[in-house]
């Protein structure tokens, strides 16, 4: 009874092996958690606290900043990036939180329109929504 | 301890089961892309093959990003038939690397999802540092300075700067740098809010726009 034990430990042990050598090697596709926040993103809730002191940006393309969007959002993405951002450094005051979101947790829009906010037209405070236009949208319901 | 060899040999057997290859393979799962100089798209083609003997179900094909439109002719693959999944990329107002991600859902078993991956290398046309300078109300009308620089390959000799409104002037000089320009800006008040578009054009077929601001000074302090 025992040798069987152990055997089947062993079986086991091999059987784990394949998978152990995939975890590592495919580590970076698999998502092991929920998505944290982070360093750059702030929640729903944290805007709300911030009042009319915030500054919505929509960096989704064109045809979804059309059907709805957050009231008072600018459209602001990188399909017409040149044409686009004027109207939101005219609409920007030393006072407000730029938040810009675009459609989910996976998109990444959002987080490159902050970077060139902050790096090409030299804003400050500027966040991406956490969760995008989706928390935004759940929220409303 | 003994171990019973046959039970060793399943074992390994099932050990190994999860590396075994998928149906469909691909020719390459990651492209890099180098567009040239006012290219408005970049495409990559994954090519695939159905290497299995049972036909394969292409379910979905979906882009990480509304930038790139993956498109697939066929979504059935009989045995041995090859095919390809485009992915084109858009451009826009881009710069730098970009990279996006296809997310390709089969039937196949052995691998019902698989990430195909492009990265597209955007060369730089003409770069404005930065696209923005403002004084507070109330502020010392100083100068403030935008850079011009040409990308690699680019050869600018001139630049004509004007501005919307006669509130800022406006003044171009050579920079440091082989090619580069600054732009001095300064408003001839800052007691009142003036905001004015700025104009740029090198010698070279691209319009830049810059914003210069008085603006409101903070009513609080941000945190």
């Amino acid at each position: 009874m025992r040798d069987l034990v152990r055997q089947a430990g062993v079986l086991l042990a091999l059987a784990a092996l394949p998978a152990i050598a995939q975890a590592v090697r495919y580590h970076d596709r698999v998502s092991w958690r929920a998505p944290a926040v982070a360093k750059d993103e702030v929640t729903l809730e944290q805007t709300r606290g911030w009042g009319d002191r915030v500054m919505w940006v929509d960096a989704r393309p064109d045809e979804q900043y059309a059907q709805r969007h957050v009231p008072n959002a600018l459209s602001l993405n990188e399909d017409r990036w040149g044409e686009l951002l004027p109207q939101t450094l005219e609409a920007w005051a030393p006072d407000k939180r730029v938040i810009v979101y675009c459609s989910s947790q996976s998109c990444a829009a959002s987080h490159e329109v902050a970077r060139r906010l902050r790096e090409e037209a030299g804003l400050e405070n500027v966040y991406v929504l956490h969760g995008g236009w989706e928390t935004w949208l759940e929220a409303q319901r | 301890m003994k171990l019973n060899a046959k039970a060793l040999f399943v074992g390994l057997i099932l050990s190994v089961l999860p590396a075994v290859h998928a149906q469909l393979a691909w020719e390459k799962t990651e492209i890099d892309l180098h567009p040239k100089l006012g290219d408005k798209e970049a495409v990559a083609t994954f090519k695939y093959e159905n290497k299995g003997d049972k036909p394969i179900k292409i379910k979905s094909v979906r882009s990480s990003c509304g930038c790139t439109v993956a498109s697939l002719k066929k979504d059935e693959v009989a045995p041995g038939e090859k095919g390809e999944v485009v992915a084109t990329f858009s451009i826009g107002g881009r710069t730098g690397l970009q990279q996006k991600s296809v997310a390709v859902e089969t039937d196949d078993p052995k691998e019902p999802a698989l990430n195909l991956l492009l990265r597209v290398a955007i060369p730089a046309e003409v770069e404005m540092q930065p696209a923005f300078v403002y004084w507070k109300t109330g502020e010392a009308p100083k100068p403030k300075t935008i850079t011009i620089k040409p990308g690699e390959g680019i050869k600018l000799t001139k630049v004509d700067v004007t501005s919307s409104s006669p509130e800022f002037t406006t003044k171009v000089d050579k920079g440091s740098a082989a090619g580069e320009f600054v732009i001095t800006v300064e408003p001839k008040d800052t007691s009142k809010l003036v905001s004015s578009t700025l104009t740029i054009k090198p010698d070279y077929p691209k319009t830049l726009y810059a914003i210069a601001r008085v603006t409101p000074p903070a009513e609080q302090s941000v945190n």
